[in-house]
Order: C-alpha cells, then structure tokens, then sequence
C-alpha cells in the first residue's frame, strides 16, 4: 500500500512538474508594458479575391482591425519642427498572397496640395536607423525603401536612402498610393506587391516581420510659407508589421496531442488510485 | 482546518504575498519569471517534506487520491471531481493552442537602456566649475536643445515625448542619470542615439548626436544644469569605494 501510495505521489508530482515545464516553455513573452499606450505592430490580414489597393474609402476597410501610432516632430536633425499637425496615424494592412495594401488615416484639418505621406521599411538583414538609414557608429547599418505620396503629384514614388542627402528616386517604380481627405482627414492607400526583383524594395514574407516606419507633412501655407517640408514633418520611429501567413492546421494536431496525453495521463492516475483502494 | 494541505497552501500563499508585495518595499520588485521560479521550489520543498513518511505522505495525498478515485463519492463530490477530469485536458490543449497560435506580437527586444559607453568616454571629469554661472547657462542651453523631448521638468515629458520608441529619459527617475557619471552623459549627448552599442538598438533612437551642432563646453554645461534641475547627483568614483 506505502510503496504504491509512493509510487502514485511520484507519478502525480511529475506529471504537475511536467506540466508545469510545458507551461512556461511554451509561455509566451508578455506583451511590452507600454502597449496600452498604443500598438506595437502591423497586421496584413490575409484576403481571398480583390485588395481595395487604390481606393481608400472601400467598404472593405471597414471590417479590418487598426494599428494607432504615436507621431513626434522630427528633432533628430536640422531643421527641426518642434509642432506638428499630425499627432498620430491610424494604420491597417491587406494582402492576398501576392499584393499589399496599407491604408494609413490620419488628422490634417485642411487639403493642401503640399500635404504628404510616407511609409518607410528597412532592407534586408541590417538594421537601419529609422532617419533614412542613416550611419550608425559601432553598428553597420542597412538602407530603407521610402513610399513616398504627396497630394500635388497623386501617386506615390518608391525612393531609397542609406544616410543623409542620400534620398534618391528608384528606377524601377513598384509603388502606387491614392489619398482623399474628407471632413479633417487624409487617407492614403500604399500597395505593391509582396515581392519584387528589385533589390532596393523591401521584400514581405508572409510569416516574416519586417520593420516599418511613417512620416507625415502638412503643406498647409502659413504666412506664405508651406508650414511642413523636408525634414520638418511628422514622424514615427520602428514598428513591427508582418503579412498574415496562410493558416496552419497543425497547430490542431498539436492540440489534439495535448489533450490526449492530459487525458490520458489522469486515466493511469485514476487507473492506478482504483486498483490501490481496493487492493 | 489544519493538516499538511491547509499549511502547504497557506505557506505557498504567504510565500507569494511576501515575494509580491512585502519584498518590493526593500529592494527593487521582483520580474514574474523569478518569482514563478520561488514559488516552484517553495511548491518542490513541501512536497518533499509531505513524502518523507508514510503518515505524512496519506495526510498530504490521501484527499487528493480519494478525490480522484471517485471512490463513494455522490453529488457535489462527483460532480467536482468530473469537472476537474474534464477540465484539466481542456487546459493543457488551450495552452497548447495559444502558445502556437500566430501572434500580433513582434519578438520580443531586450534592448540596454545604459550600454557601456567606448573606454574614451569612461571616468572623463567636468571641467567646469559647478557654480551657478555654469549651472544656469546649462539650464538655458537645456530648455533650448532638450527639453521638447525630456521635458522642462526633465521628467522626459517634452511637448515632442509621446511619439518616441523607445521614450525620451526621465532625469528624475532615480534610476537614469543619478545612476551614471558625468563622463557617461558626456558620451550619450556628444554622439546621439547613433552612436549606442548594438544592445543599445541605435536604429531607433531620435537622439542627435550633438556634437555635430554643439561645442563641448555647452555639453558639459547642460549635464551641471541637468542634474541640478532633476535634482540628482553623478555617481562618483569615491561613493563606490
């Protein structure tokens, strides 16, 4: 009786130790403390059919959840803009498997030929800084893709820069962007496709994350003046965001599997208790 | 009600109360992940002591056992432990799902708020006078080049603060510049963000690398009128020894 109530205590205690060791190995991070103060990332929901890639007033963007970033004046270098117009961005993500659309809405009180958007990736494996991939001291950094949109021109161009004064527009133009701005406030729709064959552009795995960045200029003019051009403007630091990657049923096999070895774990435990009691 | 269960509960609970909430009232609070780790070995230690004899072991497990064996059990009694037996796979598999399940969760970033700084910027001293000449001109130069991030109150709340990742420093905060040297702060002011270490992430900071714009006298002058108006001292060599 002693020997199988020792034996029934070790099952019982490994089993709990076992479970708790899957626990926290599978656990995963807590979310960052200060993500009440707004998101961390963008989602590209995976779609069947038609991406509303060039209008940003589609009923389809309705359903689609939003991401919210914070938005600072550029003080990171000369000239600086200590006010800006823009205080945040609200931003969601589509994508099909094979082409992109990123609509970002944001508050601008008035239409201004001046007004502009940009979304800014990083490139490859390097790290970037976030102010056109500018060069870092100890770290070797990497270069950004700019989409850049401006109302006067109504399209977008797809730009690259590694440092300062090194903006330049792409060859081979990838991009396409559509705004309108309706009662106080713009919304611009990027889109491209996943994957291009230019080595300037970044490139979206679905499943991967990538590093995303957002700029906004209010051409507003103010005693003669456009009150936001060039490096005054309205800026964010890195995000994350990431194409939805297609659905992965093995997660349920995974599933099945731990329940399964749950269940039949207490059916030894249960098994093993009986047999003892009225042994 | 006494015996091992009751003891062993109110032991893991008071352990965690104390570790939770009493600890922190000494030293710094303790991360989830130690004290989940305290808690497991606290959990370890009575069940080693409930095993060590064959009265301790039927007093500690006996209820447990006689739970789940159903034996003569009726009503409520039943109805508990089918709920525990149901319930416990359902658990397990709800873990399992939401551990694999896709997250909007990027991964996480351990990134070093205080880096060590490149060996020609260690134990450099203020040439400066610290005399309120000084201590005011850097209050000056401060309000003009730094505090629309850190804030006139240098509490990192500048009018440019909420669109930062990571945040403009608090100087207020005990645990900022009251922790470094001068020479330190020298270093993070003349090279900006883009010059942090790796761990340091200086892809994301908005820092300027103020030398680019600044003199080093001005440099030294705001780091006298930093401390000064956030109330905080440089560690020194001496108060370590």
């Amino acid at each position: 009786m002693l020997n199988r109530l020792r034996f029934l205590s070790t099952v019982i205690f490994v089993g709990i130790f076992g479970i708790l060791c899957f626990t926290i190995g599978f656990a995963s991070e807590p979310p960052p403390a200060d993500e009440a103060a707004g998101s961390v990332s963008v989602r590209l929901y995976q779609v069947e059919g038609s991406l509303p890639a060039d209008d940003p007033n589609s009923s389809q963007w309705d359903s689609v959840p939003e991401s919210e970033f914070k938005l600072a004046p550029q003080v990171h270098w000369k000239d600086r803009i200590q006010e800006v117009t823009v205080k945040s961005v609200k931003v969601k993500g589509l994508h099909d498997g094979q082409n992109l659309a990123i609509l970002v809405e944001y508050e601008d009180p008035t239409e201004d030929p001046k007004d502009a958007a940009a979304v800014e990736f990083m490139v490859g494996d390097k790290k970037a800084h976030f102010a056109h991939g500018q060069p870092m001291l100890q770290v070797e950094g990497g270069p950004v893709n700019i989409w850049f949109w401006k109302k006067e021109n109504g399209k977008a161009l797809d730009m690259s820069a590694k440092g300062f004064k090194t903006l330049t527009t792409q060859e081979k133009q990838d991009v396409k962007a559509t705004g309108a701005w309706e009662g106080g406030s713009w919304k611009v729709v990027f889109s491209r496709a996943l994957k291009t064959e230019d080595e300037q552009d970044v490139q979206i795995e679905p499943g991967e994350w990538r590093s995303i960045a957002f700029a906004f200029w209010d051409g507003v003019v103010v005693d003669g003046l456009v009150k936001e051009k060039g490096s005054q403007k309205a800026v964010s630091s890195w995000w994350s965001i990431r194409a939805e990657p297609s659905a992965d049923n093995s997660i349920f096999g995974w599933v099945i599997f731990g329940l399964a070895l749950a269940a039949g774990f207490e059916l030894v435990v249960v098994r093993k208790l009986r047999k003892g009691q009225s042994a | 009600m006494k015996g091992p269960i009751a003891s062993g509960a109110i032991l893991l609970v008071g352990m965690f109360i104390f570790i939770k909430f009493l600890l922190p009232l000494f030293t710094a609070p303790l991360p989830a992940s130690l004290i989940y780790l305290y808690l497991a070995l606290t959990f370890s230690g009575i069940m080693l002591y409930g095993t060590m004899s064959a009265s301790s072991l039927e007093s500690l497990m006996g209820p447990f056992f006689r739970f789940l064996s159903g034996e003569g059990q009726s009503g409520a009694g039943k109805m508990a432990r089918l709920a525990v037996l149901v319930l416990f796979p359902l658990l397990v598999g709800w873990q399992t799902y939401t551990s694999l399940a896709p997250s909007d969760l990027p991964p996480g970033e351990n990134r070093t708020i205080h880096p060590a700084p490149p060996g020609e910027f260690v134990g450099l001293a203020n040439p400066y006078q610290n005399n309120e000449a000084n201590i005011n001109m850097g209050k000056g130069l401060y309000a003009a080049y730094c505090s629309p991030c850190h804030g006139p109150n240098y509490d990192g709340k500048g009018v440019a603060a909420p669109g930062f990742n990571p945040p403009p420093a608090n100087f207020a905060d005990p645990g900022t510049i009251a922790q470094l040297q001068e020479s330190y702060l020298f270093w993070r002011i003349k090279k900006g963000g883009v010059g942090l270490p790796v761990e340091g992430m200086p892809w994301k900071s908005a820092m300027p690398r103020w030398e680019e714009e600044l003199p080093d006298e001005f440099i030294w002058k705001i780091i006298m009128g930093e401390y000064d108006g956030a109330h905080q001292s440089p560690r020194t060599w001496e108060e370590e020894e």
